[in-house]
């Protein structure tokens, strides 16, 4: 499964994403997401499974329906 | 500093020579694991390891112990390594499922020490080693679904090894040299327990069984107590060889 990663350097930050990781649990994205990314010292690091993500753009458009009659 | 107790300068070698071990092994597998996460958490481990023996190299120094003899200038059977790091025949599932309870028994006697001019080093290595436990246990959480056969059959094999790391079950409050000279804060026996909770905790909702692991190994009288260990072994001579940077000396920066 695929983890989207993201990150801030200090508190108040905005938490942008800085890469992906894939694991075969949570547990181990957590992990993954740590050795892979932990060239800085962050104040937050955090992944989200990439099911998780609301499309807005990209996948189906949203269409709002008009009765014409 | 404080000068040690013979069976704690013993018990603090066994955890060096065993942080040697865990890092040659890491650094031997970084490159093999199944996604390049795995190769970048081993590759750091190894790193955070060698950090780590650095470190307890210096205090065994403090303590008398000869340099040269510490950083790999002897036989293999005078390394304290836990007998789980002599070799690792298999593939991935035999590699953590020898290394995960290694690293896990070390940090437990480390962890256990009850000194104060330890306790910055000791904090220290604890905040990496809480990420290399917490990786053993996830991966070994995935391993026991994937390949559980070859999970429980590595383990019935390293865990009794690693408990003689520990060392004996009859080393309780009473018994325990180290303990009773002051240097642990918990006892043999007491670090033998949590450790099997923890494993019979992790694989009870698996495929994997725990129940023929002996885990009253290993017997006391059979146990070497500067070794830490008690069916004799040792790493091969490549290992030491390499693990001394003995063949590269020549090309050492002076």
């Amino acid at each position: 499964m695929k983890y989207e990663v993201f990150a801030r350097v200090n508190q108040g930050d905005d938490t942008i994403h800085i890469g992906s990781v894939t694991a075969k649990s949570d547990r181990l994205a957590k992990v993954y997401a740590r050795n892979t990314f932990n060239e800085e010292d962050w104040d937050r690091l955090a992944v989200v499974r990439e099911d998780h993500l609301l499309d807005v753009e990209g996948e189906a458009k949203p269409m709002v329906g008009v009765n014409a009659e | 500093m404080t000068d040690w107790s013979e069976p704690a300068v013993d018990y603090m070698q066994a955890i060096a020579d065993t942080k040697i071990l865990l890092g040659h092994r890491y650094a031997q597998w970084s490159l093999a694991g199944p996604s390049l996460e795995d190769d970048i958490g081993g590759a750091g481990a190894a790193q955070e390891e060698i950090g780590h023996v650095r470190q307890l190299v210096r205090k065994l120094e403090e303590q008398g112990r000869d340099a040269d003899w510490l950083n790999g200038d002897r036989k293999p059977e005078e390394f304290a390594n836990a007998a789980s790091l002599d070799q690792i025949d298999g593939d991935w599932p035999e590699y953590l499922a020898s290394i995960a309870p290694t690293d896990r028994a070390a940090w437990y006697m480390l962890d256990a020490i009850d000194q104060d001019d330890l306790e910055g080093l000791i904090t220290k290595m604890g905040e990496d080693e809480y990420f290399h436990l917490e990786y053993h246990d996830a991966r070994l959480e995935t391993l026991a679904a994937e390949d559980p056969e070859t999970i429980q059959a590595t383990l019935e094999e390293t865990l009794p090894q690693v408990l003689a790391l520990i060392g004996p079950a009859e080393h309780d409050e009473s018994a325990d040299p180290v303990y009773n000279a002051g240097f642990t804060d918990r006892s043999v026996a007491e670090l033998r327990e949590a450790f099997a909770d923890h494993y019979r905790e992790l694989f009870a909702d698996t495929d994997v069984s725990l129940e023929d692991v002996d885990w009253d190994a290993p017997p006391i009288e059979e146990w070497d107590e500067t070794r830490r260990r008690a069916s004799g072994g040792a790493v091969s001579e490549e290992d030491i060889t390499q693990i001394s940077g003995k063949q590269n000396e020549l090309f050492a920066m002076n």
